[in-house]
């Protein structure tokens, strides 16, 4: 099978392994923000091969879930793996093929994948309050070593969850996007249009947790006064972008008062 | 001379600040930041207890229930070894840091979900998405930099000032106001996803919606199309049940021939 050759094999494990470290980002270390999509997605792709599948697939992701917050025991769905997942079946099975409906396929594919990620999330933290024991039990002088050693391992623990997790769903997801190859070119033009409806759910998916109306006035004021400048006076978009923030900006200072 | 306390200097809050980065790293649904807690402040204890006797049961008293907003925790931290550096010179024998600590860390955990989670993230992904979908490509750099200047700043700055406040709330309060960074940066937000459709047309081939529309009614039709993906969601949908559905029209879609 072509998807199981040696290249292709030691590109699932880097993959693996990659996605193993950026995953602690998540919650175990640092939370730089380095395993968001919009991050994840083009280091992953650049590794790959093809940094501009990463760079779409972060942006198509991003906003989806940026509004999930990991509060109190809550454990949000994971976006790095998403991420990481639909990226690296799209650049390793995609190839040679027109790359916005594998993109489409990718990211429907590992969506689904999401309830499996949850719950390998929910198993590694139960498993995790072994560790305490280890510390707790140690006897006084070495106290300290036990609580550090024991709580570094937590990062094993959450690296090998991910790492585990890359190492079955890969495969899959690369046998199922051999088998999307062979579809009719009905579904690839509608895992096209898919992929053009990402973004508006995106920004449906932010304005619905940043805001108590669906039609704010804030957003409302973004997209006429973008609309304008774009339209009417041909002003760049990245212009546009920061006319946007101070529009916000000035809203509440001033609009508050 | 090895059982005397020694003072505890900068240095010693940025060992703090490193250990603070991995307070999570063994998170788990009873324990939640509990170790991370003791582990962050293990280069003080050290420091401040030379008695193994007496290191351990400090360090046990630390590993008491924790959880709070992990970046916030600095301010905690920082409290939490003024407070004990105080008690190893006999400066005050009554400190109690548990109490401390459960005081503030559910008022600290709401503020740093406001501004961290609800506010500053959201601000620097929309900023860097709309910039990206319109072929930015150092749109993830840009992101990376608006969130982190504001997340170690904030980590560092909050250590500190929770050594010197020895967990003054109000101190923090008076330097920081997060309810108002959070409602600007929340604002932010709206008007750069507003500015994100009203720029639809300018969208690379790969985002762009392809309708058959004028230039202004395909404006229109993205922004009505979202406003109706946000009453969905707020009648109980999911994004990925959104998601789904999406899929599902789309199919529907390529099979009536619609381009």
């Amino acid at each position: 099978m072509i998807f199981f050759d040696a290249h292709t094999l030691s590109s699932l494990v880097l993959i693996a392994v990659i996605g193993g470290v950026l995953g602690l980002d998540r919650t175990a270390a640092g939370q730089f923000m380095i395993s968001q999509p919009i991050v994840a997605g083009p280091i992953i792709g650049w590794i790959l091969g093809d940094a501009t599948v990463g760079l779409i697939i972060g942006a198509l992701l991003e906003l989806i879930w940026v509004m999930d917050m990991p509060i109190g025991t809550f454990v949000p769905a994971d976006s790095t793996a998403v991420t990481v997942s639909s990226t690296a079946i799209a650049v390793l099975g995609g190839a040679g093929e027109p790359v916005l409906p594998v993109i489409g396929f990718s990211i429907l594919l590992t969506v689904g994948m999401v309830p499996i990620t949850t719950v390998a999330e929910h198993r590694s933290r139960k498993w995790m309050s072994k560790l305490a024991d280890m510390a707790i039990a140690a006897p006084g002088e070495v106290v300290g070593q036990r609580l550090a050693r024991a709580h570094l391992s937590g990062l094993v623990v959450f690296f090998l969850k991910s790492f585990i997790v890359y190492l079955v769903l890969l495969p899959l997801g690369l046998a199922a996007i051999v088998l999307f190859r062979q579809m009719p070119d009905t579904i690839h033009r509608a895992m096209e249009l898919f992929v053009k409806f990402l973004p508006l759910v995106g920004v449906a998916a932010v304005v619905r947790k940043l805001s108590i109306r669906t039609a704010d006035r804030f957003l409302l004021a973004g997209i006429v006064a973008a609309a304008i400048l774009s339209m009417a006076f041909h002003v760049p978009a990245v212009f546009i972008t920061a006319v946007t923030v101070g529009l916000g900006w000035i809203g509440v200072r001033y609009g508050e008062r | 001379m090895n059982d005397e306390p020694k003072k505890i200097r900068g240095i010693d809050l940025l060992k703090v600040f490193f250990r603070a980065l991995l307070i999570q790293a063994s998170w788990s649904f009873d324990l939640l930041q509990s170790m991370g807690f003791a582990y962050a402040m293990l280069p003080v204890l050290r420091k401040l207890y030379p008695d193994k006797a007496e290191f351990a049961s400090r360090l046990n008293l630390h590993t008491e229930y924790f959880n709070t907003q992990p970046y916030l925790a600095s301010f905690i931290l920082g409290a939490a070894v003024k407070m004990e550096e105080d008690r190893a010179f006999g400066r005050n024998d009554n400190v109690d840091s548990a109490e401390m600590k459960s005081a503030l860390m559910a008022p600290l955990g709401a503020v740093g979900d406001g501004f961290f989670w609800a506010a500053l993230k959201p601000f620097a992904a929309t900023i860097a998405v709309s910039l990206l979908i319109v072929g930015v490509w150092w749109a993830p750099l840009l992101y990376l930099l608006l969130y982190n200047v504001w997340h170690v700043g904030l980590r560092i700055n909050l250590l500190f000032l929770g050594y010197r406040s020895g967990g003054d709330a109000v101190a923090l309060i008076e330097r920081h106001n997060f309810s108002k960074l959070t409602r600007l940066f929340k604002a932010s937000s709206l008007s750069v996803l507003g500015g994100m459709l009203g720029t639809l047309t300018a969208w690379r081939p790969e985002f762009r919606l392809t309708v058959p529309l004028s230039g202004p009614l395909t404006i229109l039709f993205g922004a009505a199309f979202t406003l109706v993906l946000i009453e969905a969601l707020r009648r109980g949908g999911s994004p990925i049940k959104l998601m789904l559905g999406l899929a599902a029209v789309c199919l529907a879609l390529a099979y009536a021939g619609v381009p």
